[in-house]
């Protein structure tokens, strides 16, 4: 396929697409699907993991602890569409509608048809092999995914989409061209990561309830933010510090080491964007979202102005989303008539 | 309890592994001792693995239906497959490839004629009735030079055998012809479940078609000196080929596009909407039906197509494959003149033959069709999918009347043929191995070059006695396997191929089991 810039470098069309990281003028309907096919992976898995870290958390923990399945609801920013339908988060309730409830479009069997459809209308771009991933993924979702399982069965059932999920991924990542529209996809996973972690250390905080502001259950509220994100042993290894708020906060916001730390994602969004054409906006945004974070007091933030600050970081995660979806999915293009090359 | 070959009739059409008196046929043996050497178990087993193979490729197709309020649905099928293939000799092949490449030849060059000087009607080849008044007929094409003289660049013709064994042609799909894909992934599946089948034969492969396709397609780029930009034009996902659209346009390293990504420029050309901005797109395989592609040309109320395409295409800065208006010769009363065709452009004598076609629009024939509804297949000359069909043998009376009515109202519409007993493989089945009708469908691509695919995709009616074998009704399908026999083997069923007498055959069967 032919470059599309002019820039000198090698002679041949074909030399430049190898030279510049392959295609860079993918269409833009297939860019949009592959971003939206990054973000239904992560979601999936992050909302698997959500659950099944629950579980295990809630056996740990004592009884009437005020910690329990209401959280993950807020986490996942459905509150209202949940209060609607059931009168109680209980465990079976939240179970249900975080995993197998179709009329939840952020179950993790609506993200599995996000993934497979979205893979669907591109599996031309993708190695054909990986299709075979999804329909597995999916039939897998279809049969072991029912409501009102053991907690048993439902951790096994969740391992299962987990570990398909890596497959599918791994497999892209080691035999996927790396060119655009594995840019999209990361870029995809990188801003729901980021907002699964940001959304975390929200509700995780703002759970902090007065009157039980003993030292333990504050660590054990920390700890249980870390262990969402599977961040505990990285925390341990990296951190070497009791798990307290200042150090929690310093590590998932700003360690440039740990996969899903806020400054890590927007780190990668920043370099996936640098990667694209045209990419004027979306690189402001992402640039403003990186020097806000470099500008805040991290360690100082606490109750409110923690509640302010992630709000801010969920506003940038949000613009830098419009501005992606402006400048590559939703434009309206005029070809040049004098080079019948491109403009836009 | 495994296959018992000794229960199996061969005897009701032509059998394509199975001689009548229960022989193995050229190269069939072993493909019949290895599936005798199974037991009932294995069998399951392999068709359940060829079942997981499918679901898990995701071969699928879509079937329209209701859904359970009455609206209208779409299914997601599994593409049904058998697991016993399809045998075709290669001298056998290269003799119908030929004539393959004859038939659309000609064919080409009566759509180029049509559009151009319409020679066809003026020495008496065809009426004139039969195409300017054809559904088919576009106006709009007439004068139009599209690149290699080539309209139909890529046609599936369905092929039938007969109780002689030998290949007739069915009909032609010129206009967008689909299956290929599943064709390919037929081989896929089947390597997966036998693998041990392919040790021994020398067994053609299929898989250079994609490649076939592409070159194809780039050779009728407007735009010389760069690299064409290809593209796959798709309805979108609810359509029920689009399997197959994101098939090709994978394999081929095209892009997929549906209408909504393109537009043309006030220069004429197309574009498609990038993440770089526009970009020129010179060639589309368009996998729409011509009334579906351009608003402005056709029909105003399609959301399928693009705005200004035939503006482009008459003005030469896009390819279109196939062309607007190649229908005019997909049509079952052209078909029957498809042999005077190949006299009339190639001066040749046609190296495949039709299957005998009454013309009810002519009176003699309309009168001896009606006559004998009750021997005849009538067709409408405008459908596909085998929908509309009178089959006169199976039909009750009250059915017969109606078409006599509507032929009588409509004789232009119809066409009749003589019941043609499709030959016969066998087919697994939940207990054991039957005889199941089928039929072969080839694909023959044209632009700079010719090419035919290797034996092509073979559907099979999964009902007892039933010669319908679109997937759309209930059909399935094989893999079709083009192979080499050991040369005595080659020429006794080379005598068969020739003659046509089953004592050959089975004599050969004997010679080589």
């Amino acid at each position: 396929m032919r470059a599309v810039s002019d820039a000198p470098g090698p002679a041949t069309p074909a030399g430049q697409a190898l030279a510049a990281g392959g295609r860079r003028d993918i269409l833009s309907r297939v860019a949009e699907r592959v971003y939206w096919l990054g973000r239904y992976i992560e979601r999936v898995e992050s909302t698997a993991r959500l659950v099944t870290v629950t579980s295990n958390l809630l056996m740990d923990l004592p009884l009437r602890l005020p910690l329990g399945w209401r959280p993950l609801i807020d986490i996942t920013g459905s509150g209202p569409l949940f209060d609607s339908l059931f009168d109680e988060a209980n465990e079976h309730n939240v179970c249900r509608f975080l995993i197998s409830d179709t009329r939840n479009p952020g179950s993790i069997i609506r993200s599995i048809e996000g993934v497979r459809e979205n893979a669907r209308t591109v599996r031309e771009t993708m190695p054909r092999v990986t299709f075979e991933y999804v329909n597995d993924l999916h039939h897998f979702a279809r049969s072991e995914l029912a409501p009102g399982t053991s907690r048993r069965r439902r951790r096994e059932a969740l391992d299962g989409v987990g570990s398909r999920v890596h497959q599918f991924e791994g497999f892209l990542s080691r035999n996927m061209l790396h060119d655009a529209h594995w840019t999209f996809l990361r870029l995809g996973n990188q801003l729901e990561r980021a907002d699964m972690t940001t959304r975390t250390i929200d509700v995780g905080s703002a759970n902090l309830l007065t009157g039980h502001d003993l030292e333990a259950f504050h660590e054990a509220q920390w700890r249980s933010v870390l262990i969402s994100l599977y961040a505990m042993q990285s925390y341990h290894a990296a951190v070497g510090q009791p798990v307290s708020r200042a150090p929690v906060l310093e590590f998932l916001l700003r360690a440039g080491h740990l996969p899903r730390s806020y400054a890590r994602c927007l780190a990668q969004m920043r370099s996936s964007v640098r990667d694209l054409p045209r990419n004027r906006r979306p690189m402001r945004n992402c640039n403003s979202a990186i020097v806000a974070l470099a500008n805040a007091d991290v360690t100082g933030l606490e109750g409110p102005t923690l509640r302010a600050f992630m709000d801010d970081c969920q506003k940038h995660l949000g613009r830098i989303h419009d501005s992606v979806a402006e400048t590559w999915f939703h434009f309206q293009p005029k070809p040049n008539p004098k080079d019948g090359k491109l403009a836009s | 309890m495994s296959i018992d070959w000794t229960r199996y009739d061969a005897t009701r059409a032509w059998d394509e592994l199975v001689t009548p008196d229960g022989a193995a046929r050229p190269g069939a043996d072993s493909v019949m001792r290895v599936l005798a050497g199974l037991s009932s178990e294995e069998l399951a087993e392999r068709k359940a693995a060829a079942d997981v193979a499918i679901r898990a490729m995701g071969i699928t197709f879509t079937v329209y239906s209701e859904d359970e309020g009455g609206g209208p649905a779409q299914i997601d099928r599994e593409w049904p497959f058998d697991i016993v293939p399809r045998l075709v000799l290669k001298h056998e092949w290269d003799e119908v490839a030929r004539g393959l490449k004859q038939r659309v030849k000609a064919l080409n060059a009566f759509i180029d004629d049509i559009y151009h000087d319409q020679r066809a009607i003026r020495d008496g080849l065809v009426p004139a009735d039969h195409i300017l008044k054809s559904r088919e007929f576009r106006q709009e094409c007439i004068g139009i030079d599209p690149p290699h003289g080539v309209w139909s660049h890529v046609c599936g013709t369905d092929l039938v055998r007969d109780e002689q064994g030998r290949f007739l042609v069915l009909e032609d799909n010129l206009r967008v012809p689909s299956g290929v894909s599943y064709m390919l992934e037929n081989r896929a599946v089947m390597k997966r479940v036998f693998p041990e089948l392919f040790e021994d034969y020398i067994i053609h492969p299929v898989d250079d078609y994609p490649l076939a396709l592409a070159a194809c397609l780039r050779s009728l780029a407007p735009r010389q000196g760069t690299a064409p930009v290809v593209a796959v034009l798709t309805p979108g996902i609810y359509n029920s080929a689009y399997f197959e659209h994101a098939y090709l346009a994978q394999t081929m390293a095209a892009e997929l596009v549906e209408g909504s990504d393109l537009f043309v420029g006030d220069d004429d050309c197309v574009y498609m909407q990038t993440i770089a901005g526009a970009q020129r797109v010179d060639v589309i395989y368009r996998r729409i039906d011509d009334l579906f592609i351009d608003p402005e040309a056709f029909r105003e109320d399609s959301i399928l197509g693009v705005s200004g395409l035939m503006r482009a295409w008459r003005a030469g800065n896009v390819a279109l494959a196939n062309a607007p208006g190649c229908g005019v010769a997909d049509d079952k009363v052209i078909y029957s003149y498809v042999p005077d065709m190949i006299r009339y452009y190639l001066a040749e004598e046609p190296l495949l033959a039709n299957v005998p076609t009454y013309r009810c629009v002519e009176k003699q024939h309309r009168d001896f069709v009606l006559d004998n509804l009750d021997t005849l297949v009538v067709k409408p000359a405008n459908e596909s999918g085998g929908y509309g069909l009178l089959m006169g043998p199976m039909a009750t009376h009250a059915e017969c009347n109606a078409f006599a009515r509507s032929i009588r109202a409509n004789p232009r519409n119809y066409v009749a043929q003589p019941m043609i007993s499709l030959s016969t493989a066998p087919t697994l089945t939940e207990t054991r191995v039957e005889a199941r009708h089928l039929d072969l469908r080839p694909f023959i691509l044209s632009g700079r070059d010719t090419y035919v695919t290797t034996g092509g995709l073979t559907r099979v009616a999964m009902k007892k006695g039933s010669m319908v074998v679109n997937s759309s009704q209930g059909g399935g399908s094989k893999d079709t396997w083009v192979v080499e026999v050991e040369p005595s083997a080659g020429q006794a069923s080379s005598a068969a191929g020739a003659g046509g007498r089953k004592e050959a055959g089975s004599s050969a069967g004997g010679a080589t089991s």
